[in-house]
């Protein structure tokens, strides 16, 4: 038995530590590692009937990530333009969402933790108070909202501004509100938790030496928040990146999200590999790109997640 | 002067930022008491609560209640130990695996949800397949992938928050408590579980919510068990009632309350700290005058006008009947299409006859001209004007039974389908 394994036990008596470890080993290796390696093997199998599971088929094959990239064998076009367009459409409406959620919830961010007072515990409840309450019925309330016979609609018609409703979900407004308002909490949290930490008188510093109020935030709060700024960031990312809810409900018609094309292939055509490929896609260039930006803006990954 | 500007800048801001968080909320629930069969604010038709009564009779809804609590119990369960479990171990590990270890154990909050879904699905398949056992086994059961899936991830909120308090945590205690002979399983009871038992109760809360609201996930591993969140995105997708609303309503009121209540005792908590603090030792020895439970106490003030109007609200649902206000719109109603008939009626009575006076000139006009076709017998019949004037009336009939008014009570509309479901 290895010296740490030793101690371990005799720190926490064999029964608790043999507990603790198991608990422990199922989370990490039961739970997590095992089921990722296993969706990655079986992206790389055909999607075979289950009696020929294991049979003389069940071979290794790079079928379904071609199919991504190439579409059907023998289609028209070269290249699987349809899902191709809605992978990169996927990332580039995720970080729009971040970026516009970044900058909607830095000032309240800078506000509540820089201000004291019995309102910001007010102001902490009515933020946290959304995000008990159902994913799904905080989307079908945005829904109401945007629908053609919704509140803005009827709003701006009765106000004469415009004559015909306007289509908020065909145009992937709703889409987009939706997915900023599911995950404000998320980007606000790790941004108050910095900037409360910082202490006033670097700010009181920087005004006296004549900053404008802009410079002391690029100067002075930013940097300092950067580790905040950047976890709330990749959370909001990854997240909706990931959202399956939002865009099933507020999603228009003719566009679709990628983690609904991976649901199509799992439920409607019964591909599981092909979906399983999908995920293992989506999921590593989600990580890519948030280890590329945390490069760029020069971030430590132990940063993330304090 | 710019300090005042940017001041009313920023509560400007904070007014847009939070209409923009909990406007959605309100609007919703005020939906869930309109008579419209369809969730809206405006117009407004009657005050109801029948949504409320639909709501409790529907059955997928209330199997959906009970699954989620089911499954919400285990994933309270499983999560919060394994959670306990990961965060005593995160701080005794060996120095150079921390890193690594912490990677992998915070890794499933950054993972999509979808993909967590699928891993679990294909993983226990896969296991199920291994050991031979049948499409129905254990293995493979709704609730059992359900709980498994959501613990993935739930567990590492769990972990955050334990670990939070167990830093705090003397281990010279335990320590103390081997000392004088207690065993570690004794320890563990009569030391530790006390000293965490308030972040373990806030994880356990953050569990089950998580787990009760939790879809993405959820929606690959159900199997033949469909939670809360499962039925009601069946039900949005597929279409809107304003029982959604209802629900919503309810949900959103529990929470506020659960959110007052809790917020009420750690005020008052606060407040007899600060009154045991200000207190001479003559009044520790004797009594200490705490202050009265209102005194200062904006939540819970709050907490009680919360329950009075709940309460009220629930005596006038029972008293009240909108019957003869949802009569009075139906008839409304009735009459406005009537009137709109009528008008589409007149209109199209006078688009004909100018086009008969318009077809008549031509036709004059035409035959006028030297040109022989036009001349045969069968008069204008075959002019491409009088069959595109056919056409077009039939347009303008079809037209009319889209809107919400129409004479056809809205047979036609598909909201009026879609609340059938």
């Amino acid at each position: 038995m290895p010296g740490f394994l030793k101690e371990f036990f005799s720190r926490n008596g064999i029964g608790m530590g043999a507990a603790i470890l198991g608990l422990v080993l199922f989370w990490t290796i039961g739970l997590i590692i095992l089921p990722q390696l296993s969706m990655l093997d079986f992206s790389f199998r055909p999607n075979l009937p289950p009696p020929e599971i294991g049979g003389p088929k069940d071979v290794y094959t790079l079928e379904n990530y071609k199919y991504l990239i190439y579409g059907p064998e023998g289609g028209s076009q070269s290249y699987n333009a349809v899902d191709l367009r809605v992978f990169f459409r996927t990332l580039l409406a995720a970080v729009c969402v971040t970026i516009f959620n970044l900058i909607l919830c830095y000032p309240i961010a800078y506000y509540l933790g820089q201000s004291k007072g019995n309102h910001i515990r007010i102001f902490a409840i009515m933020l946290i108070i959304p995000y008990w309450i159902n994913e799904i019925l905080r989307a079908f309330a945005l829904r109401i909202i945007f629908g053609e016979t919704g509140v803005l609609n009827t709003l701006f018609v009765g106000l004469g501004i415009w004559d015909t409703p306007f289509d908020f979900i065909r145009n992937d407004i709703a889409l987009y509100a939706g997915l900023g308002y599911a995950y404000i909490l998320l980007m606000i949290f790790p941004m108050y938790n910095v900037i409360e930490s910082l202490d006033k008188n670097q700010i009181e510093a920087a005004r006296d030496l004549g900053a404008p109020w802009w410079r002391i935030h690029w100067r002075v709060v930013i940097p300092y928040a950067k580790p905040g700024i950047s976890s709330g960031c990749t959370m909001v990312f990854m997240l909706s990146a990931g959202a399956l809810a939002a865009p099933q409900i507020l999603g228009g018609p003719s566009s679709l999200w990628f983690t609904q094309l991976i649901y199509q292939q799992f439920n409607d055509n019964n591909d599981w590999p092909q979906g399983a490929a999908y995920a293992i896609v989506l999921l590593v260039t989600c990580i890519l790109f948030v280890l590329a930006m945390m490069r760029l803006f020069k971030v430590n990954m132990g940063d993330i997640g304090k | 002067m710019n300090n005042s500007f940017l001041r009313v800048s920023i509560w400007v801001y904070l007014v847009i930022f939070f209409l923009y968080l909990l406007g959605p909320l309100v609007i919703m629930s005020v939906t869930a008491f309109n008579s419209s069969a369809f969730p809206r604010m405006t117009p407004w038709e009657c005050l109801t609560f029948q949504w409320f009564g639909e709501l409790f009779q529907d059955q997928r809804i209330l199997n959906g209640i009970k699954n989620s609590l089911i499954i919400g119990a285990g994933t309270v369960i499983l999560s919060v130990a394994m959670g306990l479990a990961g965060a005593l171990m995160l701080t005794q590990i060996w120095p150079k695996l921390r890193a690594t270890y912490y990677t992998i154990i915070i890794a499933p909050i950054l993972i999509p949800g979808v993909v967590l879904g699928i891993s679990t699905l294909v993983f226990w398949d896969r296991i199920n397949r291994m050991l031979g056992l049948g499409a129905d086994s254990f293995l493979s059961n709704g609730i059992f992938l359900t709980v498994i899936g959501q613990s993935t991830f739930i567990a590492s909120y769990c972990m955050l928050v334990l670990v939070a308090r167990l830093q705090r945590y003397d281990v010279a205690l335990t320590e103390a408590a081997l000392d004088l002979g207690a065993t570690h399983a004794q320890a563990f009871r009569k030391i530790l579980l006390p000293f965490m038992r308030p972040a373990i109760a806030s994880a356990a809360v953050l569990a089950f919510l998580a787990s009760f609201e939790n879809y993405n996930t959820t929606t690959f591993t159900f199997g033949e068990y469909p939670t809360l969140t499962i039925e009601l995105a069946q039900k949005v997708r597929y279409g809107i009632t304003p029982a959604i609303s209802a629900l919503a309503f309810i949900i959103v009121a529990l929470t506020v309350f659960f959110a007052l209540l809790n917020e009420a005792k750690l005020k008052r908590q606060e407040l007899v700290a600060a009154a045991r603090k200000s207190a001479t030792v003559e009044e520790l020895a004797g009594k200490i005058k705490l202050p009265s439970f209102f005194a200062g106490n904006m939540a819970a003030v709050l907490l009680v006008v919360f329950a009075v109007a709940t309460i009220t609200v629930v005596g006038t649902a029972t008293a009240y009947n909108p019957g003869q206000c949802i009569a009075n719109v139906k008839e409304q109603k009735r009459v406005e299409a009537e009137q709109r008939i009528q008008e589409l009626r007149k209109q199209r009575e006078e688009q004909r006859k100018k086009r008969e006076a318009e077809e008549v000139e031509q036709g004059g006009a035409q035959q006028s001209t030297p040109k022989p076709s036009n001349n045969s017998g069968f008069g204008n019949v075959f002019a491409p004007n009088t069959l595109g004037g056919d056409a077009e009336e039939e347009s303008s009939d079809t037209e009319t039974p889209p809107s919400n008014n129409g004479g056809f009570g809205g047979v036609f509309d598909p909201n009026s389908l879609q609340t059938d479901q």
